[in-house]
């Protein structure tokens, strides 16, 4: 009994301190790197640690806007270096959350794809470094769906009832609507939008589900035949089964990026600037893009990206800036439109 | 005493057999040699090793567990004594109050998060471990207030006057006497005050900060990477822990009352 | 002495009230004004305005209300037809298979409720266990099809809500006097009577408890609807989550979580007050 509590007492005791603590480990100072789960190898992580002798703080948020919250709270503060979203950099870039780069100490810059560069939420590129991206892509199993899919109005196929697997994004799911009807996806003619849900309506009754996370295991498993599914979703998807097959929607391109920026007031900026170098290193980076499975944004990278995977993570040589469309921020009333429709929609599924 | 019949035994089986069922098919399937559940590829314990070397997962532990301690402690603590007090007490609105602390009870716990995240930043608390805890401790007081004050109600308030009457002394009476009597609901409330805050995500989330993870937080975010046998085997380590430390504490009482005897 | 009874009484209560006011009604009336703001592209801004309050009444929120109700009150009626049965007939059986069947209950407390969920994907998925199982025995011949369905929504629900009416019911069957229920069918009622008329009114402060711990959150358990419904039952808490998560606009999550609260509150205030009655 006194041992059992001796141990709990000992447990208590280590946790206080790792929650108290944890600041001065590393004998450099530590990166709190503010991202999702799982977006570097745990090796680049543990060599940055080794070959600097910063400390690695790895904190995990689950949405974009989960993120603008806890940076909002903080003030800027607290976090060194953030990995999230185009759209809602730009929200924290108005908000006067982040600070421009300092170029001087991120010599390999020059290694960004300039496809990747110059877009709306930081157009001269002071404040962010792109690190992935991506494009809607349908994906479906060839031995399930008989007539071929080519864009997205095929998904409207009845064919496909009660087979189709779609992302949680609104603003993507509506936006294929919307292509569908010939729109952009940053219409803010609430008519459009309108009309969008009408058309999207129409998909309810092939939709089996709608979620952000391991789609690919559905599709893989046979519970659904066709996905609408973001790129890291597709290389893990292509790279379990080869047969399936990955079609860039006719109507048009969505794309997004992820990209790296540090906060106004962070407290270690320059950890954060030592690890985007770090990871700009063209081998490294491949490594990254690897594990993270999403379009390499490192044209140094490319050469040494593994040949399996190497077609999954660059982008098709037909697409450029011209033909792709990224989702950026539209007025309030827009997107109020688009959630009343999302909501209708996600109401008739069932 | 009625006869005790073996067929009135059937239906709470049943019903813990199919509580049990779906932890069982996770745990079997921590030991699958494929990652995919749709698969068998036979035994491997190779799962278990791959949680055993992730640093993080041990350490959000040991977050979790002080967190529920250390809350359904605080909050043991606070609302015993209110509901102690409440009746005699005369502060200006004291029922609004109790309504009030009861409120985290009906509050969906999006809603809670949100909100705590906003006001923690409005009064410039750091975040971390304690705004964790008052956030916890926040949505465990109505549960061991509920307790205790339903315990109150059906005191025995002459065991009380007897141990005055004999020359106890207020605090002597009101820890030999009035605590232990009320000992069964504040445990039990706080049973499941810890249990809340094992389990609590939504609200973690929101509140802790950048050095602090807790184990539901770090289950979440993994889930939601794709469902690995990874998060089996920490499934079925917690079952097997938790089914110990009861059994262990079965055990103990079991001694404790036959040494009584 | 009553004075300083009275005074101790308090000092002990001081805590709670001071944590309260500060932590509880300070957030929640910061709640209160941030439903009455304006929403614009990156947030918000201090315009006072009614329209998150009459959004509400959009035909698309407003039946996502309807429809969350309705589900809360599927779940909630299953979990007292499965649950109170259970924790009465468990309570009733010799002690100690009772306490067994109590542990048994409170030991899934320990294990997060979302590994425990990730058991039900495995059986219901297509091809999955329950699918082999009903195929191997001839049963049905090709996958059902179950995950990402409503019926395997209310199982998840009912899944993760059943121990808190099972503990509720039994707490209160354990205390039961069974004598008089004898004493009832001693006096020649019959068994169904017996129960009405005395076992059901003595254990109805569980059911009532339980039947708060199980609606409240019934509403709100987005995960559940996203993990075993594909997020195609929309619940009022899934709303406010996107609402927050997805669509940043603040002050309509907080109009809603407004709302839900005095919805939630009503029927509590109904079921505490019927208590107080008996």
């Amino acid at each position: 009994m006194k041992k059992l509590a001796l141990i709990l007492a000992s447990l208590m005791l280590t946790s206080t301190l790792t929650a108290c603590g944890g600041s001065d480990v590393g004998k450099n100072g530590t990166l709190n790197l503010f991202t999702w789960e799982g977006m570097f190898p745990e090796e680049v992580l543990t060599e940055f640690e080794e070959t600097t002798g910063i400390d690695i703080n790895y904190v995990n948020f689950d949405y974009d806007e989960t993120m603008l919250m806890k940076l909002q709270a903080a003030e800027g503060g607290d976090y060194d270096l953030i990995i999230a979203d185009d759209y809602i950099i730009e929200t924290a870039i108005a908000e006067g959350l982040v600070q421009k780069l300092d170029k001087t100490k991120i010599p390999s810059i020059g290694n960004v794809n300039p496809l990747y560069q110059g877009q709306f939420y930081d157009p001269t590129d002071e404040y962010t470094v792109p690190y992935g991206a991506g494009v809607q892509t349908i994906v479906y199993n060839p031995a399930n769906v008989t007539t071929p899919i080519e864009g997205y109005a095929d998904l409207w196929n009845s064919a496909l009832a009660d087979s189709v697997g779609i992302i949680s994004n609104y603003r993507v799911i509506n936006g294929m609507a919307l292509k569908v009807l010939g729109k952009s996806y940053n219409t803010t003619e609430t008519a459009d939008i309108t009309a969008a849900g009408t058309k999207l309506n129409e998909l309810a009754p092939n939709i089996r589900l709608i979620k952000d996370d391991y789609i690919q295991d559905d599709l893989l498993s046979g519970e659904i035949d066709a996905a609408v599914m973001y790129t890291s979703q597709v290389t893990m998807a292509k790279m379990t089964d080869p047969s399936l097959e990955i079609v860039y929607p006719e109507e048009g391109i969505g794309f997004g990026i992820m990209a790296m920026f540090v906060p106004s007031k962070a407290p270690n900026a320059d950890a954060a600037h030592k690890f985007i170098e770090f990871i700009l290193d063209p081998e490294r980076g491949a490594k990254c893009y690897e594990y993270l499975g999403y379009y390499c944004t490192a044209s140094a990278s490319e050469p040494y990206i593994a040949e399996e995977y190497r077609s999954f993570l660059t982008l098709p040589a037909e697409f450029s800036r011209d033909n792709m469309e990224m989702i950026e921020n539209i007025t309030p009333e827009a997107d109020d439109a688009h959630i009343a429709v999302w909501t209708e929609f996600k109401g008739l599924c069932e | 005493m009625k006869k005790f019949r073996k067929r009135s035994l059937i239906y709470p089986v049943v019903m813990t057999v199919l509580t049990y069922l779906p932890i069982l098919i996770v745990a079997v399937y921590s030991f699958n040699e494929s990652k995919l559940s749709s698969r068998w590829d036979g035994f491997s314990l190779k799962w278990y090793a791959e949680l055993f070397r992730d640093d993080s997962i041990l350490e959000a532990l040991g977050n979790s567990v002080f967190l529920g301690v250390t809350s359904s402690v605080l909050a043991a603590v606070i609302a015993t004594a209110a509901a102690l007090g409440m009746a005699k007490s005369n502060l200006p609105l004291k029922q609004w109050v109790e309504k009030l602390a009861l409120l985290p009870l009906i509050i969906p716990e999006i809603v809670l998060g949100m909100v705590f995240l906003a006001f923690f930043s409005l009064l410039g608390l750091p975040f971390g471990m304690l705004t964790l805890i008052i956030a916890h401790t926040a949505f465990c007081i109505p549960y061991i207030y509920t307790e205790v004050a339903a315990a109150l109600e059906s005191l025995d308030y002459s065991a009380i006057e007897a141990a005055r009457d004999l020359g106890a002394g207020r605090l002597t009476a009101f820890f030999t006497v009035t605590l232990p009597m009320l000992s069964p609901a504040i445990i039990s409330g706080m049973f499941l005050s810890f249990a809340m805050s094992f389990d609590d995500v939504i609200i973690s989330i929101f509140v802790t900060g950048v050095s602090v993870n807790t184990l539901p937080i770090k289950v979440y975010t993994q889930i939601k990477t794709g469902l690995s046998p990874k998060i089996n085997a920490l499934c079925t380590i917690m079952l097997a822990v938790s089914v110990l430390c009861l059994t262990v504490a079965g055990m103990i009482k079991k001694r404790r009352e036959n040494r009584e005897e | 002495m009553t004075r300083k009874n009275r005074r101790t009484a308090t000092l002990a209560v001081l805590p709670m009230y001071l944590f309260s006011l500060v932590f509880i009604a300070g957030p929640l009336v910061y709640m209160l004004v941030l439903s009455f703001m304006t929403r614009d592209t990156f947030g918000f801004t201090d315009t006072f305005t009614l329209e998150n309050y009459r959004k509400i009444f959009d035909e698309v929120y407003f039946k996502t209300f309807l429809e969350s109700l309705k589900l809360a009150a599927v779940s909630t009626a299953a979990v007292i037809l499965i649950g109170y049965p259970f924790g009465l007939s468990a309570a009733l059986l010799p002690p100690k298979y009772a306490k067994f069947f109590r542990t048994a209950q409170m030991i899934p407390y320990f294990v997060n409720s979302l590994l425990r969920l990730v058991g039900w994907i495995i059986l219901f998925r297509a091809n999955g266990l329950l699918d082999k199982v009903l195929m191997a025995l001839g049963i049905t011949d090709e996958p059902l099809k179950l995950l990402y369905t409503y019926p395997a929504v209310v199982v998840g629900m009912i899944y993760v809500l059943l121990p808190f009416m099972f503990l509720s019911v039994y707490q209160v069957a354990e205390k039961l006097d069974l004598t008089l229920v004898e004493a009832a069918r001693d006096l020649g009622a019959g068994k169904v009577r017996a129960f009405l008329s005395v076992t059901l009114p003595l254990t109805m402060p569980g059911l009532k408890t339980g039947i708060i711990l199980t609606f409240i959150p019934s509403m709100g358990l987005f995960f559940i609807a996203s993990i075993l419904g594909g997020n195609k039952v929309v619940l009022i808490g899934s709303l406010i989550e996107e609402q927050l998560m997805r669509a940043h606009n603040q002050p309509f999550a907080a109009a809603l979580s407004v709302v839900l609260m005095l919805l939630t509150g009503v029927v509590c205030g109904l079921l505490m007050k019927k208590r107080r009655d008996v």
